[in-house]
């Protein structure tokens, strides 16, 4: 080492994934190309009820279908598992429907067989009788109705063990924030109020890869090769269902197709490793397009937002009541509620806060984490009102927001201070390269032309750990371990990039282990934009020990410091051959964190750091038909240091053009529970013709305590894109949307609403 | 999919004699695209499965005919029919409605035979045939028949061909200096089935409007021609008055049903806004 | 349900003459998975509508998903295996304009693209969109995807 006279730059450099080759000639690794001998496929019979006792499940004619292997229901899974329930949050979830079914697609069997179509054509074999219960869909309703989709809750982790045993109740977690003073009296002192409503729908993840798993007995134990986006909590939650020692237990993952959520916690896994062991093979379940539908949705939400200002239109009081729509089990959803809860009221700096956040049990698909993490669902309420504050008190929304926003060291509603010029940044930043102020061409004819922008703040998950291991070769490579999956965000290569610079070696020379718990060490999860922060600091710190201990053995072998032995001499000398390894390790939690108060979510240090964004969006509209194009969106981002510039890009216009789906486009529909649209036919995501001109700016600067400066930036471009679309059809048109998809009929009959002939409803 | 037989006769008469028509289970296959998908729902079970991918190469053949008219073998791919610069002059409309129908892989595959025979009113061929007035040439035990394509179509996904009738070919009359348009609406995504598709043929003759056929794609359970509207255009110049008055007798008339693409009420704008823009379009193309 | 029925084709795969034996219900992705350890060519949508399981058949594109395999017997087959020691233009390019994240969606670009080129060598943006409107990518890697086949196409005009 050091004999290097010049320092390798492997930071800031956009180097190509490490994987580029194997994913253009369609060799790369995926789960869903795995086969193994002597495997069995798994297809999954769903309910078709949304509420309802199970009288009797008949699987006869499924099980003496000629190459059926094994039809399992919910009682054979307690075989292995004596309470076969899961979750991360709240252990909820059945393996397999148990004498309830709470939504329409829930898995009640499985069937096995070698061939997966026997498989398949088994499943339609089985018949089930059910004794049906009232329903709840809407998560309004679901706070009033007499029906409730779990008799009692049933808490997981410790924080939240104060829930157990209530009953009577569709709330699955209350979160509350209260900031400032009297909020009530503020609002009575305030010269203007405002109170809007807003609500989101259910959007679907749909990675290209659909979720999927393969469990494989082993000799002692079980290998779980699956695409799943938080190996370490599978191998943890495995373990505590079968209840054996996490040791017996191997999560390997190699790359995804895709994930932005949808493979997090537990998806097939527990299902899967249970049918393995009860069938002694190895067993795959590869979910359908359509089965993605059932398994995993993002929130909708309804949002009440409501402000008070003084003469100034300075905002001085504010009240959020936001109600996620949960789906029939918990999965992360309460997490969702808590975190996005926290930041419900913006990046403005209000006095007087109050905050209420429910995650809802309703006999819908599970809601779960989606990129953004309840951000974009909130950001497109807050950002709506904002504008329509503006414009009812006659200010320019950007000066608007300038009287209002969050400035460094002012204190968030959560009682941290900001330790960020960000928000301002941002701000300034969407507003010049949209030219605010400047004349804007707003077309002509039966086509207006508008423009608008909004701004949004995320935290970090908090508290969370990684742990990493950097193994230092005699031939001076090395070999990062770690837990992150590389879903296509680029974390392998980032990583690569980061233990490269430490030990100052080219990039090639890092190999990096995907997970594989037997070997690599835990990890929280690949999510909420943490792994650059917290597993590039954690491998940052493996790199750094390794660099240690290679100059211990520098000592010990006699050489002198600033020396220019190489490396492979150091070994020889130590191993009588150039072989062997210096192995270096850390763990990484960010330091200060302090649990919020549970009654006032006030905490002096709640985030190890901050995501900025905003979003600023050109739309042009067909006033027939009410059809609107996005002609230019422009993503603005606080990133820290880019590690690699090029991915960091590609990663905020990805996340925009997801989000730019989910506000034009996509919606899951339901039909008394049933999703009504589980297909690409009907489940529109955005194509090359959907997607308009799309500008990235990242703002400069490091964040303070980012390993090299560097923060997580995966959702970021996903946070404003609905509500800077929603304020630039204002701008056009002059009506306001509080729904998506912003679809023509959406807008066209806003129009007509708005012109006093509003078009016949259904 | 269920298991099934698979059949791969060499003719379009062998083909015919497989079929049954007691039995629906048993069909033929063109492109397969309209059949994988609904075999991989599971909405449809077949028995056996007729390939004519093996039938008379003239099945996939196209050209003009003696008389002037154009023919189209019923095997042709759309993107055959795409990429033919003899019927790109012929009907310059078609290779138009191509680049927004389906996309290059289907269009590879799926058939003209199969785009008629499907009977799926979200599609955009059949507005534009039948504003063509184009004809099919069937063939059964019975013989063969020409069938207008404006009358081919009976209702959500039926035709009037009975269980052992297959299309033979597509025959699409000479258009002299006939003016086409075909306009497609989607509402979902900018590439979808449409939501509405308006197909539109007339004779500017100076700049009086003759013999219109104006047809309405996607909207109701099959294409419609709109008589009253097309009333309203013949004999006529067509001027904003014109072109406005027929837009409104169109979405007067013309049946609209709420599905998973729009309200009922919101396709009727649709139909009024587009006949407009169709109308327009077609005045203002250079003869 | 009716016994599996199995069949021998033969076809040209990448270049080499091949036989397999199928099921009858087999679409292309399942011949070139189960049959030939082949799997850039994927099911996604199963519908037509992605475009992540493109084969060429003779020539022309096609959704392996939506294509019996027991009608390919005497075809010839490309997929995205066909140049397994080199990359071509195409891939270098999706390479260089990270044209890509998490590769799910790319050997179907790749394949499209090259068909794109060879029929229209300098295809204007609206050209790629359209050409290129049947395959989807969920990480939103369009922009670079456009960016990638003008630089392929540059390239191969240049050549
Ligand atoms: C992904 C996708 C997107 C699509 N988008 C569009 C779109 O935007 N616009 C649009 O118009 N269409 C669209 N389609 C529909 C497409 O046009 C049809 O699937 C196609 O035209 C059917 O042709 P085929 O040859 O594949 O028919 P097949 O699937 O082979 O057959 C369809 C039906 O016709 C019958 N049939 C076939 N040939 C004959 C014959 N010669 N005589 C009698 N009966 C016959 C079959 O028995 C079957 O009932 C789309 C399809 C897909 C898969
Ligand atoms: S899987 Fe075949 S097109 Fe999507
Ligand atoms: S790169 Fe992930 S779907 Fe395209």
């Amino acid at each position: 080492m050091n004999d290097q006279i010049t320092q390798i730059r492997a930071v800031g450099q956009s180097h190509p994934r490490r994987e580029a080759r194997e994913k253009v000639t369609g060799r790369i690794e995926y789960i869903h190309n795995l086969r193994l001998p002597n495997m069995l496929y798994g297809k999954i019979f769903r309910s078709t009820v949304a509420h309802a006792r199970i009288v009797s499940i008949d699987t006869s004619e499924a099980a003496a279908c000629p190459g059926v292997d094994m039809v399992l229901t919910g009682e054979d899974i307690r075989k292995i598992m004596p309470d076969p329930h899961f979750g991360v949050m709240f252990h909820d979830q059945p393996v397999l429907a148990l004498d309830k079914v709470r939504y329409v697609g829930e898995p009640v069997a499985i069937v096995l067989a070698s061939d997966p179509n026997v498989a398949a054509e088994a499943v339609a074999l089985i018949d089930v009788d059910y004794d049906e219960l009232e329903p709840v869909f809407d998560e309004m309703e679901a706070l009033s109705a007499e029906t409730f989709v779990h008799d009692e809750l049933k808490p997981g982790i410790p924080e939240i063990q104060f829930l157990k045993g209530v009953r009577d109740t569709n709330v699955g977690f209350p979160y509350q924030l209260r900031h400032g003073g009297d909020v009530d009296k503020a609002f009575e002192e305030a010269d203007r109020v405002f109170e809007h409503t807003f609500r989101t729908h259910p959007s679907a993840h749909v990675p290209l890869e659909p979720p999927v798993t393969v469990a494989e007995p082993t000799g002692a134990g079980l290998t779980l090769h699956t695409a799943n986006q938080s190996p370490s909590f599978v191998r943890y939650e495995i373990s505590r269902l079968l209840g054996w020692p996490q040791h017996k237990i191997r999560v390997r993952v190699p790359y995804l197709g895709g994930g932005f959520g949808a493979k997090l916690w537990i998806r097939l896994e527990a299902l899967v490793a249970a049918a393995a062991l009860l069938a002694k093979r190895p067993v795959k379940v590869s979910l359908s397009m359509e089965e993605q539908f059932y398994t995993i949705t993002k929130h909708g939400a309804t949002l009440k937002i409501k402000s008070g200002l003084d003469k100034d239109g300075r905002i001085t009081a504010r009240k959020c009541e936001v109600f996620w729509n949960g789906g029939a089990y918990a999965d992360i959803g309460p997490a969702v509620a808590f975190h996005a809860g926290m930041t419900a009221a913006g990046p403005y700096d209000i006095e007087n806060v109050a905050i209420d956040s429910f995650s809802m049990y309703t006999n819908r698909p599970v809601a779960g984490a989606m990129r953004g993490f309840g951000h974009p669902q909130l950001i497109w309420a807050y950002e709506n009102h904002t504008d329509m504050m503006a414009h009812e008190l006659g200010i320019d929304p950007l000066e608007f927001r300038r009287r209002n926003i969050l400035r460094e060291g002012k204190e968030h509603a959560t009682g941290t201070a900001l330790n960020t010029s960000s928000v301002e940044k941002v701000l300034d930043r969407v507003a010049e390269r949209l030219q605010w102020g400047k004349p804007f061409e707003r077309g002509e004819g039966t086509v207006k032309r508008g423009r608008g922008f909004a701004i949004g703040i995320k935290a970090s998950i908090a508290p969370s750990t990684s742990e990493a291991i950097v193994r230092l070769g005699a031939d001076g490579s090395a070999t990062l371990m770690c837990s992150s999956v590389d879903m296509g965000q680029g974390s392998d290569t980032a990583h690569a990039q980061i233990v490269a610079e430490v030990l100052n070696m080219p990039v090639e020379m890092v190999h990096v282990v995907h997970p594989d718990t037997d070997v690599t060490p835990y990890d929280t999860g690949t999510l909420g934009s943490r792994s650059l922060y917290h597993m590039g600091h954690a491998a940052r710190l493996a790199a750094e020990d390794a660099k240690a201990k290679l100059e211990e053995l520098a000592a010990e072998v006699g050489a002198q410091p600033g020396s220019n032995v190489p490396i492979w001499e150091l070994f020889a000398r130590k191993n009588g051959m150039p072989v062997g390894h210096v192995v270096g390790t850390a763990s990484f939690i960010p330091d200060g964190h302090i649990p919020p108060d549970p009654m006032t979510g006030q905490s002096p240090h709640i985030t190890p750091y901050w995501m900025l964004g905003a979003t600023g969006a050109e739309v042009e509209i067909d006033t027939e038909t009410g059809r609107v194009t996005v002609l230019r969106m422009i993503n603005v981002a606080d990133t820290g240091t880019q590690i690699n510039p090029k991915i960091v890009d590609h990663q905020i216009s990805g996340a925009s053009i997801m989000q730019l789906g989910q506000t034009m486009q996509e919606k899951v529909h339901f039909d008394f529970g049933q999703v009504t649209n589980a297909s690409f036919a009907d489940y529109k995501i955005p194509s090359m013709l959907d997607i308009p001109q799309i500008e990235t700016s990242v703002l400069d600067g490091a964040e303070a305590d980012g390993p090299f400066g560097a923060k997580g930036v995966g959702e970021t471009g996903s946070f404003c894109v609905s509500s800077a679309i929603a304020n630039a059809v204002f701008d056009a048109v002059g009506v306001r949307v509080s729904e998506m998809p912003i679809t023509g009929e959406t807008v066209y009959r806003a129009m007509r609403a708005a012109a006093g002939e509003p078009l016949e409803e259904e | 999919m269920n298991a099934f037989e698979l059949a791969l006769p060499d003719t379009l008469a062998g083909a015919v004699s497989l079929l049954d028509p007691e039995d629906p289970t048993i069909r033929v296959m063109s492109g397969g695209t309209a059949l994988m998908l609904m075999m991989k729902t599971d909405v449809f079970h077949p028995t056996q499965l007729i390939s004519l991918r093996r039938i008379e190469p003239g099945y996939s053949q196209m050209g003009l005919l003696p008389d002037g008219s154009f023919r189209i073998g019923a095997m042709s791919t759309l993107s055959d029919m795409e990429h033919d610069d003899a019927l790109a002059g012929f009907a310059p409309v078609i290779r138009q409605t191509m680049k927004l129908l389906s996309n290059v892989r289907v269009r590879n595959v799926a058939t003209v035979g199969g785009a008629l025979a499907h009977g799926d009113p979200h599609m955009d061929l059949p507005p534009v045939l039948v504003a063509l007035d184009a004809q099919v040439v069937t063939i059964s035990p019975e013989g063969e028949r020409t069938i207008p394509v404006a009358e081919l179509h009976a209702g959500y996904y039926e035709t009037i061909l009975s269980g052992n009738e297959l299309i033979k070919e597509v025959i699409i009359p000479p258009q002299h200096a006939r003016r086409a348009s075909y306009l497609k609406c989607t509402t979902r995504a900018v590439k979808d089935w449409p939501a509405l598709g308006v197909a539109l043929t007339t004779d500017l003759d100076g700049d009086t409007a003759r013999d219109t056929r104006l047809v309405i794609g996607a909207v109701g359970e099959k294409p419609i021609r709109v008589a009253e509207a097309e009333a309203v255009i013949d004999g006529q110049i067509l001027s904003d008055k014109t072109i406005a008055e027929a837009a409104d007798a169109a979405a007067e008339s013309v049946e609209t049903i709420e599905d998973e693409l729009g309200s009922a009420a919101y396709k009727t704008q649709l139909v009024r806004v587009y006949v407009k823009r169709a109308l327009q379009q077609v005045a203002n193309q250079n003869a | 349900m009716k016994d599996v029925m199995t069949q021998t084709i033969d076809f040209t795969l990448n270049g080499k003459a091949v036989s397999a034996e199928i099921q009858g219900h087999w679409t292309l992705v399942d011949l070139l998975q189960q049959g030939f350890d082949l799997y850039g060519a994927r099911q996604s949508c199963g519908q037509g509508l992605c475009g992540c399981c493109t084969v060429v058949l003779n020539g022309k594109p096609v959704s392996g998903c939506l294509f019996l395999a027991a009608l390919a017997d005497g075809a010839t087959i490309e997929t995205i295996e066909n140049n397994e020691e080199t990359l071509d233009p195409v891939q270098e390019a999706f390479i260089e304009a990270g044209a890509f994240q998490c590769g799910f969606c790319t050997p179907g670009f790749v394949l499209m693209t090259r068909q794109l080129i060879a029929e229209i060598p300098e295809p204007s943006e609206e050209e790629i969109r359209l050409y290129l409107t049947g395959n989807l990518c969920r990480c939103g890697t369009y922009p670079q995807i456009i960016e990638a086949v003008q630089k392929a196409a540059a390239r191969m005009r240049a050549a």
